[in-house]
């Protein structure tokens, strides 16, 4: 299988497949509405994609050309490229996060990863849909994945 | 003598006349206006908040006066007979814009202590971090109930017409049923025990429990309780030494997030229409950061994190300076979520923003 780009939209969009495939899972752990912002921080300007979940899957991915274009009522996972690296690699080698490399592990400090948005009610529904939230990063096990840069 | 009393013999009577085909069937034309409502499933089903619209989204400012549990948009005939029960007749007591979402997620994204957390995955640990993560959860086995205690004392005081707040309230008891449930499983689970109560927590429950009134008591335990406690739930998740606690930390902070969700629009809703009642919320509010900001210097609170967070009882110092943090995302979060319900705590807050932790270890 041919390696995924990350950051890209086929890597969100590969993802977004891989819960399409594991929807009974999805549907034990309940359904998910909220839209997810992952801003990628790089070398130039930092690359956002948005990925807006309604039900048991990805409504929707794409990329934001400035934070500014999110669809209303968001939060943000933001993390420099090397972290978000890291996660994956982790995730891949072990089919799914160990115990520090899931994303509250890695957002309750805030640092290296950091969880924002308009308001706390945004940022509370990170928390809300967490275990959805880490099923789909998990995916990634399944994602032959290379990097940009 | 007659057999049976006056109301079966009556009862017989209607029987005897249905036998001879004398029906009544006004039921089936009682309600013209509510007749004819349909309702589409979304991508997840069929939810509370797909049937509850056009006539039957009408949720009157003040509910029932006929006091019964007769379902808000059905007739209600004139010798039904009120419950008096009901003290909270309000909406802006109780209600909030989210009620409806927030228990169509609550009931689809429920989960079991029995076979969601992978209990085949404990496994021994060092005596001084088994010691503190059943102290941790002998405490929350303890705080985690008063979120069910204190709806249910509200529950049955609530209008019948406000049904999206009342059934939210249900799955959060249950929500805390399973809290107390996964803690306490996790402290006996593990060749450890539960260890040390808390005179602190009881400090605060009990300002919860004796709260004057539905919002004030709402915002001290769902803005202010469980903002703090989903805080340590993410901290739990954070320090958990296996797998089996990430999962449970993961699971409980999601009901938390759903409950806080609720208080936080609820106050909104009750302070856009009652601004002059700020200063009883700000009240009770004193009353808890007092509370707890004194179970922070409780042993058996503090210290068991911070074995965690140092990764062992020989690093409880350097634990204790990296737990710091914590303190102040609560307080932040806290004063966050105030601000979008309209409360602007920040220049009455009674506790401090963050610790000085340097000052503290200097």
């Amino acid at each position: 299988m041919a390696n995924t780009i990350f950051p890209s939209t086929d890597w969100f969009q590969a993802l977004s497949r891989r819960m399409e495939q594991e929807e009974a899972e999805y549907r034990r752990l309940g359904s998910i509405d909220c839209t997810m912002v992952v801003q990628i921080e790089t070398s130039g300007a930092p690359e956002l994609y948005e990925v807006a979940f309604e039900g048991f899957r990805a409504r929707s991915v794409r990329r934001l050309a400035r934070l500014e274009d999110a669809s209303p009522g968001h939060f943000v996972l933001e993390a420099p490229l090397a972290t978000w690296r890291e996660m994956i690699d982790n995730i891949r080698a072990n089919g799914g996060p160990d115990l520090e490399h899931t994303l509250n592990y890695l957002t309750f400090p805030d640092y290296p990863m950091r969880v924002s948005g308009p308001d706390q009610l945004e940022v509370d529904t990170f928390y809300r849909y967490n275990q959805s939230l880490q099923r789909f990063f998990n995916g990634a096990a399944e994602v032959p994945t290379a990097y940009a840069r | 003598m007659a057999k049976y009393t006056p109301e079966v013999e009556i009862g017989l009577d209607r029987m005897r006349e249905l036998a001879r085909g004398n029906f009544d069937l006004k039921w089936m034309h009682s309600n013209p206006q509510g007749w004819g409502h349909k309702a589409t499933p979304g991508p997840t089903g069929l939810r509370l908040q797909d049937v509850e619209t056009g006539y039957y989204a009408q949720v009157p400012a003040h509910g029932s006066e006929h006091g019964s549990m007769a379902p808000r948009g059905c007739s209600v005939p004139a010798d039904t007979r009120g419950l008096g029960m009901y003290t909270l007749n309000e909406m802006s007591e109780v209600w909030a814009e989210n009620a409806a979402l927030l228990y169509d997620e609550a009931v689809v994204r429920q989960w079991n202590s029995i076979t969601d957390v992978p209990w085949h995955k404990l496994q021994k640990l060092p005596d001084d971090i088994e010691r503190s993560v059943c102290q941790m959860c002998t405490g929350l086995t303890e705080v985690e109930f008063v979120a069910g205690d204190m709806p249910a004392k509200w529950l049955c005081r609530i209008n019948h017409d406000f049904h999206e707040v009342k059934l939210f309230l249900a799955t959060q008891i249950m929500d805390e049923a399973r809290h107390l449930d996964v803690f306490r499983k996790r402290a006996l689970a593990n060749g450890g025990g539960l260890l040390m109560a808390s005179p602190g927590q009881e400090e605060l429950l009990a300002a919860i429990l004796e709260a004057p009134d539905y919002t004030t008591a709402s915002a001290l335990m769902h803005i202010f309780g469980e903002g703090f406690v989903l805080t340590l739930f993410r901290q739990g998740e954070f320090l958990a030494p296996t797998e089996v606690e990430k999962a449970i930390f993961r699971l409980c902070m999601q009901d938390e997030a759903r409950h806080v969700a609720y208080g936080v629009k609820h106050l909104k809703y009750f302070l856009e229409r009652h601004p002059d009642r700020a200063e009883q919320v700000h009240k009770i509010l004193d009353l808890g950061e007092q509370a707890i900001f004194r179970l922070t210097l409780e042993p058996q609170t503090a210290e068991p994190r911070a074995i965690l967070a140092g990764g062992g009882i020989e690093n409880i110092q350097l634990g204790m300076l990296r737990m710091a943090f914590i303190y102040t995302k609560q307080v932040k979060e806290y004063l966050r979520r105030l601000q979008i319900a309209g409360l602007d705590r920040e220049p009455r807050l009674t506790i401090p923003k963050e610790i000085p932790v340097e000052d503290l270890a200097a």
